[in-house]
């Protein structure tokens, strides 16, 4: 069975002008100003049990709007979609025991309560059989060393230990789908690696499909096979992190680190800048500070090691490195450069 | 120094200037339980003409009055001051140059002048409107219920800033301010006239700080008090006002000395 | 499908225990905050009383019959605000983004929010009520008044009536939020100013009041009329007098409709996205 079978999805907002203030919320409601914004547009989307996703793109893409028509809070405006065999919209409180959520920003963990309190009474809210639910716990606190601060109020953990405790709270009744909207925004490099670690362990060890909105790219690069970019409602793009770089990767960096006494003999540009002379076509310096050189080049340009002999040959090189381009500078250039949507444009629409 | 604290009171008010809508709801909610408060004295006036000097018109005048002066003396849940001290801010504003009783005086009085141009004026002249209630026993009276209302504002702030300083040594101290308000209110005539008070209640309410605040100026409005009686609640406010801001600086050196702020 | 309904019953009391332990922790806090909510409320009602010592009657209603409507109106709000405090601060729900998450429990939506802001100091409201019926009583000694079983059984069911409607007036409140959060002042008018102004007999207020308490928000059909039936009094606009005991299927026909909007608010919000 598919865990999510999205098709065509489609949401349309009517939004209206909001205006503040007592009497501008009366009026909102008698006379409201409208314009509409698509927010998704024609989504469609297989996911198999079992499979790590990251659901990437700026802000504003229709991010959280897939994801809330996935999870059955907000109505699609067209399309169809299943989740777990459920109708998110018409069986969302079947589907609930189902799934769990665990928003960045906001916990679901009672804020004045310990934490294990909360943990005990998701059980009964998830109607959770009481070993099962021991057996969890027992798991998820070793796993996620919970032990140190389970008794101490939500409220007065720090945001590590919090995030540490909704991701709990979430696989407490053993959902078979996990939806994550941002799990690292703000923790440091630490706790980050931690919670990276846990995911692809209780993946691999319960086969829960997990899908992550992310902004961090470490995220992306660590956690998911498969990535999905989203942008202005629509699906650009589908499939796997390396095909997206060689796509769209652009220029590979070389970082040559020179001798300081050779820099100095060289020439000098208006700015100050050092030049080096006669670079191979295609291949260009983008910027230099002090010894280090970094030279970006095409992928199609030249093999790397041309360059390097090349450089060899003129220079005494101290160090050598290859950059392969940032995801995050990948994205952001399609983002910037509008790439896929210029694809997407450029092929006739299939039905 | 005294430029500073015209300028606290000054941006006090312009700070409040920005809810207009909320102070639009607020005064929708006044004047409901105004309507509701004279429909009550109707009622009863009917059984009996006059209690003490004040007669149908005098009494509608009288809680139009004291409902409209509300927002001015005595806001509901003024608990601003207890939350610094709750979120250790207190400390930092006790460090600074300025007085910390005269910072938070003018503070409150710069809020207080927002809310009687905008919430006790339209209020009661609402009253106005539609019970035709007294405006004023006569020019003369103006400058009296002024200096009167003034005294009686200063006594509110003085009381509610002293309600808040429990919060130094009692961490959920809510619960006391609004008790605490809420006798206030009571001994100063918003529940009810105090002209209605038996006479042993009314001895009470004569030794309590709270008359002065709103059944006062209230009075005075009215033309109740002249001359001998006008000087001697003057007068009255002016000792209260004097009493409550030696306790005030007192219990603030002490909370100063040991200051426990309880954070977070 | 009464499977489903004694589970959601256990999971609310589960909800409400979880609160009530975590408020006595704090015992010195709670029973300042009991005693507070009390002496506030006895205040109140001790303006009440304090009418009748210049007056002799309040429109022909006498000390006693007048405490006793208070008690009745302070009881049943007490009960109200003690079960549906959640839903009068669903602004803050709403406010704070936290319905999405409610959303995504397998629990109907209105019974976590009515699980939530659960205070126990909210007893205080309801001893004052109780305190001030038997004070009501110890006034109207005099009155000759003759307590029959039927009378008993009106005020009773009134009370739970009158909760009933409270809590489906602050339903109401709470739906309007759905679509602005700018005017909940307003609905606290209904809320609050309708309990202050059911404490006293409905006949002093405009007929146009009297018919909207009876008529549209029926809160007079647990409060003054069952009192006017006790109290051997005429009911409003000359009802007969078994209608009294009405007031039950009043209330549920009310808390039916307010029922319904609240689903049709939720509907909406799945379909704005809020």
């Amino acid at each position: 069975m598919t865990m999510i079978e999205a098709i065509n999805l489609s949401k349309t907002f009517r939004v209206a002008k909001r205006r503040p203030g007592l009497l501008g919320g009366l009026r909102s409601i008698v006379d409201p100003e409208v314009r509409l914004v698509e927010a998704v547009r024609d989504l469609s989307l297989t996911v198999e049990p079992g499979e790590m996703i990251g659901l990437v793109g700026p802000n504003g893409a229709g991010k959280s709007t897939t994801i809330k028509m996935l999870t059955g809070i907000l109505m699609p405006s067209a399309g169809k979609v299943r989740v777990a065999g459920f109708n998110p919209l018409h069986q969302r409180r079947e589907m609930a025991s189902h799934i769990g959520v665990v928003f960045g920003q906001r916990t679901q963990l009672w804020w004045d309560l310990p934490l294990i309190d909360s943990l005990r009474l998701l059980r009964h809210l998830y109607r959770v059989p009481e070993a099962r639910h021991t057996a969890n716990l027992k798991r998820l606190r070793e796993l996620l060393e919970l032990d140190e601060f389970i008794d101490t109020p939500v409220r007065q953990l720090s945001l590590g230990q919090r995030m540490r405790g909704d991701l709990t709270a979430a696989l407490l009744h053993d959902p078979e789908l996990l939806y994550l909207d941002e799990p690292t925004i703000g923790l440091d490099v630490v706790a980050k690696a931690r919670i990276r670690e846990f995911l692809l362990r209780i993946n691999a060890e319960r086969g829960t499909t997990i899908l992550i909105t992310t902004h961090d790219m470490d995220d992306v690069e660590t956690l998911c096979p498969r990535l999905l970019i989203i942008d202005h409602g629509r699906k650009l793009y589908d499939g796997g992190l390396t095909e997206i770089r060689e796509r769209f990767g652009g220029e590979r960096v070389l970082l040559a680190v020179l001798d300081p006494a050779e820099v100095h003999a060289l020439p000098h540009d208006a700015s100050g800048q050092p030049h080096l002379a006669d670079l191979p076509a295609g291949v260009h310096l983008a910027k230099s500070d002090g010894p280090r050189f970094w030279l970006s080049f095409g992928r199609n340009t030249m093999p790397a090691h041309e360059l390097v002999a090349w450089l060899g040959a003129r220079y005494q090189l101290k160090d050598v490195t290859f950059l392969e381009p940032e995801i995050e500078d990948v994205i952001r250039r399609i983002y910037e450069e509008n790439l896929l949507l210029h694809e997407l444009e450029s092929i006739p629409q299939q039905a | 120094m005294l430029r500073f604290y015209v300028e606290v009171a000054r941006t006090a008010y312009r700070r409040q200037l920005i809810y207009r809508w909320a102070n639009l709801a607020g005064l929708c909610t006044n004047v409901f339980f105004c309507l509701i408060l004279s429909s009550v004295l109707i009622a009863l006036y009917q059984a009996r003409p006059t209690v003490g000097s004040y007669n149908l018109r005098d009494i509608l005048s009288y809680s139009w009055a004291t409902q409209a002066m509300i927002m001015v003396v005595l806001p509901f849940g003024w608990i601003d001051l207890m939350l610094t001290i709750r979120t250790g801010e207190v400390v930092t504003d006790l460090s600074k140059p300025c007085d910390f009783f005269c910072y938070w005086c003018s503070r409150e009085l710069g809020r207080a002048f927002y809310f009687l141009l905008f919430r006790g004026l339209p209020t009661y002249l609402i009253g106005l409107l539609i019970f035709h209630v007294e405006l004023g026993a006569g020019w003369s009276v103006w400058p009296a219920f002024l200096l009167s209302l003034t005294l009686g504002t200063v006594t509110g702030v003085v009381f509610r800033i002293l309600m808040n300083l429990a919060a130094f040594w009692i961490i959920e101290a809510r619960s006391i301010v609004g008790f605490g308000l809420t006798t206030a209110h009571f001994f100063a005539g918003s529940y009810l006239p105090l002209v209605f008070f038996p006479p042993w209640l009314a001895t009470l309410a004569a030794w309590l700080p709270f008359t002065g605040m709103m059944n006062g100026p209230a009075e005075v409005f009215l033309g109740k008090l002249s001359g001998p009686t006008l000087l001697r609640e003057i007068l009255l406010q002016l000792a209260w006002i004097l009493a409550l801001i030696v306790i005030v600086r007192l219990l603030t050196k002490i909370a100063t000395r040991r200051v426990v702020v309880q954070g977070g | 499908m009464f499977q489903a309904l004694a589970r959601d019953i256990c999971l609310y009391i589960r909800l409400i225990a979880m609160q009530v332990k975590a408020q006595l922790q704090y015992k010195v806090d709670l029973a300042l905050d009991v005693l507070t909510s009390f002496l506030v409320t006895a205040l109140e009602f001790a303006t009440l009383l304090i009418y009748f010592v210049p007056f002799p009657t309040l429109l022909g209603w006498k000390v006693g019959e007048v405490a006793l409507l208070g008690a009745v109106v302070s009881i049943g709000f007490g009960l109200a605000e003690l079960f549906g405090g959640g839903i009068d601060n669903f602004e803050v729900i709403i406010r704070q983004g936290d319905f999405d998450r409610i959303l995504l429990r397998p629990v109907t939506a209105l019974m976590q929010v009515s699980t939530t802001q659960f205070r126990l100091r909210r007893f205080g409201r309801i001893t004052q009520g109780l305190s001030a019926f038997g004070l009501a009583l110890f006034f109207l000694r005099d009155a000759h008044l003759v307590w029959t079983p039927l009378k008993i059984l009106v005020l009773c069911l009134g009370i739970l009536s009158s909760a009933l409607i409270f809590v489906s007036v602050l339903l109401l409140g709470a739906t309007v939020c759905f679509w602005t959060v700018e005017t909940t002042e307003l609905t606290n008018i209904l809320t609050y100013g309708g309990r202050e102004m059911l404490s006293y007999p409905l006949t002093i207020y405009h007929q146009f009041m009297q018919r909207l308490f009876v008529f549209i928000v029926p809160l007079a059909f647990g409060t003054y009329i069952p009192v006017c039936y006790v109290l051997e009094r005429a009911l409003p606009f000359a009802l007969p007098n078994w209608l009294a005991f009405s007031s039950p299927l009043i209330a549920l026909l009310f808390a039916l409709i307010a029922l319904a909007f609240w689903r049709f608010g939720v509907h909406r919000y799945q379909s704005t996205g809020s």
